[in-house]
């Protein structure tokens, strides 16, 4: 029963993110795609015409609805504390180089579990990479990593990203002929508005309520043994998996897996970058969406760090297709990971 | 002895304050912070050692609780500002 108290609300959240990623592919998002933070920041960066990649292209209500949740629940919950100011820029960078390996391996480590529970092989790839990149964050980490401290900040400071939130859900309600939409591909298959911006709002609120972060859960088992955060990881993935064996939808294997590819070596090493640059910045994409919203204008610089990295892998032909990843994304996933490790050396504080 | 909670801004913090009671002779973890605490950091220190504010006020603290039953209760704050 102690168990139950201690870790009863983050497994339940977990199972309800994992429902609703699957009914939100039901309403017609792409399949293993009911939530994948990278895949719709990405999408919003095309939305808002950063890139012009036609298939990406849609400003995501579901990313909205997270912010929004999270701002909602921290200010119930008298947890909206403005703060900021902890190596900005870096924090940045680390988020552009997140979003490079996430589009290397096509997701965040959130959808990384959604196609685990949807039968897809090559997640497995990203999953063993995901670890592997965390457990060298975590050797940062021991090393003495420090960004340094955040300070608080004036409350205008934290309500910025929450409003620059809800200027794009009265773009996309109001005036959507200023946005672009996708006419094939992941970017124009969608759940209907309402249902995307309400199941961001729930998960949204239960995750700031929960701390549920995808890199948390790995790194407090390496690091402490504990598996609180593992155990919401964990049920995310159970949903998944028992929804789509419901609907028939769980389809085992490595080729034709919807919005994935074959390549087992350049799936891990997306995700190794995608783990060592979440352990820097504290917590993986969905944890730093949750973070903007609860006024942290560090996560607010990290996103906005992977919308610009959306936007430039999009560019430069970095991100990954259903066909493999391309000449120039190796390249870039390289580049990243000697730019994070560098990152993480020259933040090692000699006093630990 | 009474069990303390001490919470910081970063885990650099709290490998710190961690050392620092070790070489106090406590038998300091660190671990996960507890949801019912708020910290900008996952990381906190449970250890036992009386906390004494002039000695252990370390850059990155956050607060020190005293652990009762399945409650807290703050006994010191780092202000800032």
């Amino acid at each position: 029963m102690v168990k139950w108290k201690d870790h009863g609300s983050i497994v339940l959240s977990g199972l309800i993110v994992g429902v609703a990623a699957i009914v939100l592919v039901l309403l017609g998002n792409p399949a293993n795609m009911g939530f994948c933070i990278a895949c719709f920041l990405r999408d919003i960066a095309g939305g808002v015409k950063l890139h012009t990649a036609p298939i990406v292209q849609y400003v995501r209500p579901e990313i909205i609805g997270l912010v929004l949740g999270a701002l909602i629940m921290a200010l119930a919950g008298k947890e909206f504390h403005v703060r900021g100011g902890s190596s900005p820029m870096a924090r940045f960078v680390l988020g552009f180089c997140v979003m490079v390996g996430a589009l290397m391996f096509l997701g965040c480590p959130l959808r990384m579990v959604i196609r685990l529970g949807g039968g897809d092989g090559n997640a497995l790839f990203g999953l063993v990479g995901f670890a592997l990149g965390i457990f060298v964050g975590t050797l940062f980490l021991r090393a003495g990593f420090t960004l340094k401290k955040s300070t608080p900040q004036p409350k205008v400071e934290g309500f910025l990203m929450p409003a620059v939130a809800v200027g794009l859900l009265l773009l996309l309600v109001g005036v959507p002929s200023l946005l672009a939409f996708s006419e094939s591909g992941p970017g124009s298959m969608r759940a209907p508005i309402a249902a995307a911006l309400i199941a961001g709002l729930v998960v949204g609120a239960l995750a700031q309520k929960t701390r549920l972060c995808m890199v948390g859960g790995i790194r407090d088992a390496l690091l402490f043994r504990d598996f609180h955060l593992l155990s919401g990881f964990v049920a995310i993935f159970v949903a998944v998996l028992v929804g789509n064996l419901i609907l028939g939808s769980f389809n085992p294997g490595f080729a034709g897996q919807p919005v994935a590819h074959t390549d087992g070596l350049w799936n891990l090493l997306g995700m190794v970058l995608v783990g060592i640059g979440s352990v820097l910045l504290g917590g993986c994409p969905l944890r730093q969406l949750i973070l903007a919203g609860s006024g942290n204008s560090d996560s607010s610089m990290a996103v906005l760090g992977m919308v610009v990295g959306a936007a430039f892998c999009h560019n430069f032909g970095l991100a990954s297709s259903a066909d493999g990843p391309t000449a120039y994304g190796k390249i870039a996933v390289i580049l990243g990971l000697v730019v994070v490790c560098a990152i993480g050396g020259l933040n090692l504080n000699k006093q630990k | 002895m009474t069990t303390q909670i001490a919470t910081f801004h970063t885990h650099f913090g709290a490998i710190q304050f961690h050392k620092l009671c070790k070489s106090l002779g406590d038998t300091a973890v660190m671990m996960p912070v507890p949801r019912a605490l708020s910290a900008s950091c996952g990381t906190c220190v449970k250890f036992a050692v009386p906390f004494r504010p002039e000695a252990m006020t370390l850059e990155d603290l956050d607060s020190v609780y005293a652990v009762e039953g399945d409650g807290y209760r703050l006994l010191f704050r780092n202000e800032e500002e």
